[in-house]
């Protein structure tokens, strides 16, 4: 066997053991003999190289909002309406069902929203946040010079409150932040035609809504206890929403 | 009446009953239903990913593409039949998506039939011959290894990535490819060869960097 010999073995059947004749070349042939010992030492590493890894949850969640507005994904959530109900109310009872879950979230939401508030410059109007938790946060990474500075901020897509109606008073400072974390977050993927940035400003466009009816709700009638359950898992969702605004609107700037 | 938020939509709030396999899972996809999509998406998205961000080599354009495998392949299983395994017929949208892709960036012809590099020598790979300091047993680590995949051209990536990192058989990657399995088997070496190139150079930078370093350490020592 020759050296062109080997070239083509390991052409046609890759690095398997080699005929009796191959290696008899290679027990003479010191550059045949290094250049099958440096494709097997590659091919070794890339057999560990991990074959999978985990995208962030933001792509499912963008996904599964296109698949439903293409109606490809047919089945209706949340579960069905009661027909007795005569208010839209009742029917997010059943999306929001696990009220345990809506409960913890409240913790996590207040956490989220003083996190927020440590990514940004604080300011005297800042100060009765909760500075306590804020301090046992890791703080956000460093704005650069190149982001939301020369960022023009796109207009909030939250729906104002009218004088009538604000946060309750619970959530007022969380609200706050996640206000002020907004345009940041909208303005770092404002000129981003990507199908991904776009179904995550239209899930932040949709909790905005949700949000202005729940509080409104909330207003005229403050004992719906329901209702700022409702609140605070869409607060806790913002929170989210704009944390993967921020991220993925960094790593694409 | 406000529209239902996706995060929140968690697995198992459907009515639909949990499906075991994956043909399970296909059926009720087919008929639209929520969490078989979920379940789908579970099941693959993490080897997808990986194809993705090995070709692109940015998380960014790997979501984005995988993100637009998924949608193709949603948006058509009503059409997927079992003649080949859904795996198969899911990794072969991403590798059509990802190479479309990296074609309207102008880079090199990413077909099959065009996977050599525009200076290659014509007959073959080349191959150094006796030159003990090119060795790279044991001078191949994941993170050079990794950085030289990103080097390779688009169709040698793609088989070396599908074979030697994701384990698919050339029959696989065939169906995959839209090659001749004598094809796939080609292109690897070549692949690997090129690998090879590619690492041996990277070997020969580090080691001239590290000869500049000591001499500076030494000039400033004297």
């Amino acid at each position: 066997m020759q050296c062109e010999d080997i070239e083509l073995f390991l052409e046609q059947e890759g690095l398997e053991p080699l005929p009796e004749e191959a290696r008899a070349h290679l027990a003479e042939c010191g550059g045949c003999r290094n250049y099958v010992a440096d494709l097997t030492s590659l091919v070794d590493v890339a057999h560990k190289l991990p074959t999978e890894i985990a995208a962030p949850e933001r792509v499912w969640i963008s996904l599964r909002a296109q698949l439903e507005a293409e109606g490809i994904i047919r089945t209706p959530i949340p579960v069905a309406i009661p027909a007795e109900s005569a208010s839209w109310w009742h029917s997010i009872q059943a999306f929001f069902s696990n009220r345990g879950f809506a409960a913890a979230s409240v913790g996590i939401l207040i956490v989220a929203g003083a996190a927020f508030e440590i990514a940004r410059d604080r300011s005297p109007r800042n100060s009765t946040g909760s500075p306590e938790v804020a301090r046992q946060m890791t703080p956000a990474p460093a704005v650069t010079s190149s982001s939301p500075q020369q960022v023009k901020p796109a207009a909030p897509t939250r729906p104002q409150p009218s004088a009538s109606f604000t946060a309750p008073a619970e959530f007022a400072s969380t609200a706050e932040a996640l206000d002020d974390q907004e345009p940041l977050a909208t303005g770092l993927l404002a000129s981003s035609n990507s199908s991904i940035d776009a179904s995550l400003r239209d899930n932040l466009k949709k909790v905005n809504e949700f949000i202005a009816d729940c509080e409104r709700h909330l207003k005229e009638q403050p004992q719906d206890e329901l209702t700022r359950e409702y609140l605070s898992a869409a607060y806790q969702q913002k929170a989210e929403l704009l944390s993967a605004m921020i991220e993925r609107g960094r790593s694409i700037n | 009446m406000p529209t239902a938020l996706p995060s929140f939509n968690k697995v198992g709030t459907s009515q639909s009953p949990r499906s075991a396999t994956e043909a399970d899972a296909i059926r009720l996809a087919q008929a639209g239903d929520a969490v078989a999509f979920e379940q789908l998406y579970q099941l693959h998205s993490r080897r997808v990913y990986a194809l993705c961000l090995r070709m692109v080599g940015n998380p960014s354009d790997a979501e984005d593409l995988m993100q637009e495998a998924f949608l193709q392949l949603f948006r058509k299983i009503g059409t997927f039949r079992g003649e080949s395994a859904f795996s198969t017929w899911l990794h072969r949208m991403t590798v059509n998506v990802v190479l479309m892709r990296l074609r309207k960036k102008s880079l090199p012809a990413a077909s099959l039939e065009e996977t050599t590099e525009p200076d290659e020598e014509t007959g073959g790979p080349r191959k150094d011959i006796g030159a003990p300091d090119l060795r790279l047993s044991g001078a191949v680590d994941r993170v050079n290894l990794e950085r030289s995949i990103e080097k390779l051209p688009p169709g040698y990536r793609t088989v070396f990535v599908l074979h030697d990192v994701q384990g698919f058989e050339h029959n696989e990657i065939a169906g995959i490819m839209g090659c001749s399995v004598g094809n796939s088997k080609s292109q690897l070496h070549k692949a690997r060869t090129r690998l090879r190139e590619l690492l041996q150079e990277d070997l020969r930078d580090q080691a001239r960097a590290e000869r500049h370093a000591a001499k500076t350490q030494a000039g400033l020592g004297s």
